[in-house]
């Protein structure tokens, strides 16, 4: 997966999740070191491997909130949304 | 003789002036040399790069060896000395320059010390007779160096300063190995993300089932053929890896040394055992690091020697189960190392798991960059962190027998889990106590960790197998 197919992936997961049009998202994407292969991002009762991990931030915003993604060739993840954790 | 021709024959004559006192020079150093008791000459044995060489080079200089040193009183003429020992069919072997009227004596018929020098006490002209002793003391400080073409950037294991690194700021592997560089007796497992367990650098040293080992059984799926370790994402037998992250931490244990080939590990001899729990990702559920360890402990309890789990992963949510069966782990002697984590907080306050078990066979251990300072993403913490290991810019192992630099608590983990190899290479009965004592009591102190880590110490190999 690379940057755009990740961007790409994390759009349609928000557009889902606030049930809202895609293309009402605006989004920034930045590089980033993430202290662990979840990304710093675990879901419960998850360990990864705890190697820094370059991907990207990805921070999208609709309806007046912004939320933030990471993501990394392998997977993307939806941070601290609602106080939880998800891979999406 | 015109100006020029006299230039040049002065030339000639001060270059053949200066051959001939280089020539003379040289044949003093030999002489000095010889007289120096036979020790074998520390350029000779930096240019032993393996422990074998080493060894062929000890026993040449230990052959015809004199075996005593006798001082004549002066006067005694060097005629009168030759016959006197010809008389008794021994051989000056050596006039020694730096002592004078000391002749190394060599006794032909390989006769007792102790009657050589009775012998000799009771010639008149001898004043003073003494064994020639072997001196061995200082062979074990000399660094062993490896011919791996790319040890040069191992700053972990010999920091010369490469790349603007602290000197010194390393495991001290390189004199650890003039003690031993590993066995292959001793089986370390990687609970990671499987192990390329076909890199070239690592194949030699994969642990693999004996044939005479029966299949593991699971409980629930029956038997699983585990020839090459154990995979439990599927429960089945393939651990390969498919993320990189457990073939790094594997290299950094034992990738084969002085093989003409990318790096060395902290081993070079030693068997791997790759356990497969995190995915393509590098992550994974606690479920499955929980049946991977009951594997290990299984195949300990079948006869494997398994006396390290190396664990560079981890997570902030505490398992009551996890916990029992690495406490399971240490009633059967296996030492757990286990990585601090990487969110540059203090351990004591946010625990990180399994890192922060009070269980007697955790080692957690926090990352070091190469001069010396607490890797600025590393957790710490004075209670529940023991010690620090190089864990940035770690060049190791990567899939398809590439190599790659990677960053981590996950890089210094397997540093002490590749020491404590070495340690039992060494002391193969040591129990898990006395080895985690061991590691943390030889580490070395370093300003940045006091107050940081438990032992305030870098790990250090050389003074771990002592």
């Amino acid at each position: 997966m690379n940057k755009e197919e990740a961007v790409e992936k994390a759009r349609k997961d928000l557009a889902q999740r606030l049930k809202v049009d895609a293309a009402d998202i605006k989004d920034s994407v930045e590089d980033a070191d993430f202290p662990d292969m979840a990304l710093g991002a675990s879901e419960d009762g998850e360990m990864s491997g705890q190697m820094i991990t370059r991907g990207w931030r990805i921070r999208l915003s609709a309806g007046g909130q912004s939320h933030e993604y990471r993501a990394d060739k392998n997977q993307v993840r939806l941070y601290k949304y609602k106080g939880k954790n998800y891979r999406v | 003789m015109n100006r020029n021709n006299v230039v040049i024959h002065l030339a000639l004559a001060v270059v053949l002036i200066l051959v001939a006192a280089f020539a003379g020079q040289l044949n003093r150093w030999r002489k000095h040399w010889k007289s120096q008791l036979h020790i074998i000459p520390a350029e000779e044995k930096r240019r032993a790069t393996s422990t074998t060489e080493a060894i062929a080079l000890t026993d040449i200089r230990g052959f015809g060896r004199p075996e005593v040193l006798v001082k004549f009183k002066s006067g005694v003429s060097q005629e009168t000395i030759d016959e006197l020992t010809s008389r008794m069919n021994d051989r000056v072997e050596d006039r020694i320059e730096n002592a004078p009227g000391w002749e190394a004596i060599d006794d032909l018929d390989n006769a007792n010390v102790n009657a050589i020098i009775a012998q000799y006490s009771s010639i008149p002209q001898v004043e003073f007779v003494e064994e020639n002793y072997e001196i061995k003391a200082d062979d074990s400080l000399l660094p062993v160096l490896p011919h791996d073409p790319q040890f040069g950037e191992q700053w972990a294991l010999a920091n010369s300063g490469q790349r603007g690194g602290k000197k010194g700021a390393d495991v001290s592997a390189t004199l650890a190995w003039a003690t031993t560089t590993g066995s292959d007796d001793i089986v370390v497992a990687v609970l990671d993300s499987g192990v390329d367990y076909n890199h070239e650098d690592l194949a030699p040293n994969m642990w693999t089932r004996p044939d005479s080992m029966p299949p593991y059984q699971d409980n629930e799926l029956g038997a699983i053929d585990d020839v090459n370790g154990f995979n439990a994402i599927d429960n089945a037998s393939d651990p390969m890896d498919e993320n990189g992250h457990g073939t790094h931490c594997a290299g950094i244990i034992g990738a084969e040394g002085e093989n003409d080939l990318g790096i060395a590990g902290v081993n070079w001899h030693v068997r791997i055992m790759p356990l497969k729990f995190m995915n393509a990702g590098g992550y994974g559920t606690t479920k499955d690091a929980i049946e991977a360890i009951n594997y290990v402990i299984d195949r300990k309890k079948a006869g494997v020697n398994v006396r390290i789990i190396s664990a560079s992963w981890g997570g902030t949510q505490r398992s009551r189960a996890l916990e029992e069966v690495i406490r399971k782990a240490y009633e059967n002697d296996i030492l757990f190392v286990a990585a601090a984590g990487n969110s540059s907080v203090n351990n004591d306050r946010n625990p990180h798991y399994p890192s922060s078990y009070n269980v007697p066979n955790v080692v957690s251990v926090a990352a070091l960059d190469r001069n010396d300072q607490l890797a600025g993403f590393s957790n710490y913490g004075v209670k529940s962190v023991a010690v620090a290991a190089p864990g940035v810019d770690i060049l190791s192992t990567w899939l398809g027998n590439s190599y790659e630099e990677k960053s981590g608590t996950s890089m210094a983990t397997p540093v002490v889990a590749g020491v404590a190899a070495l340690v039992l290479a060494e002391h193969p009965h040591m129990s898990v106590d006395d080895l985690r004592k061991k590691l943390l009591a030889s580490s070395d102190p370093i300003v940045a960790l006091k107050g940081k880590v438990g032992s305030g110490g870098r790990i250090n190999a050389a003074k771990a197998v002592e």
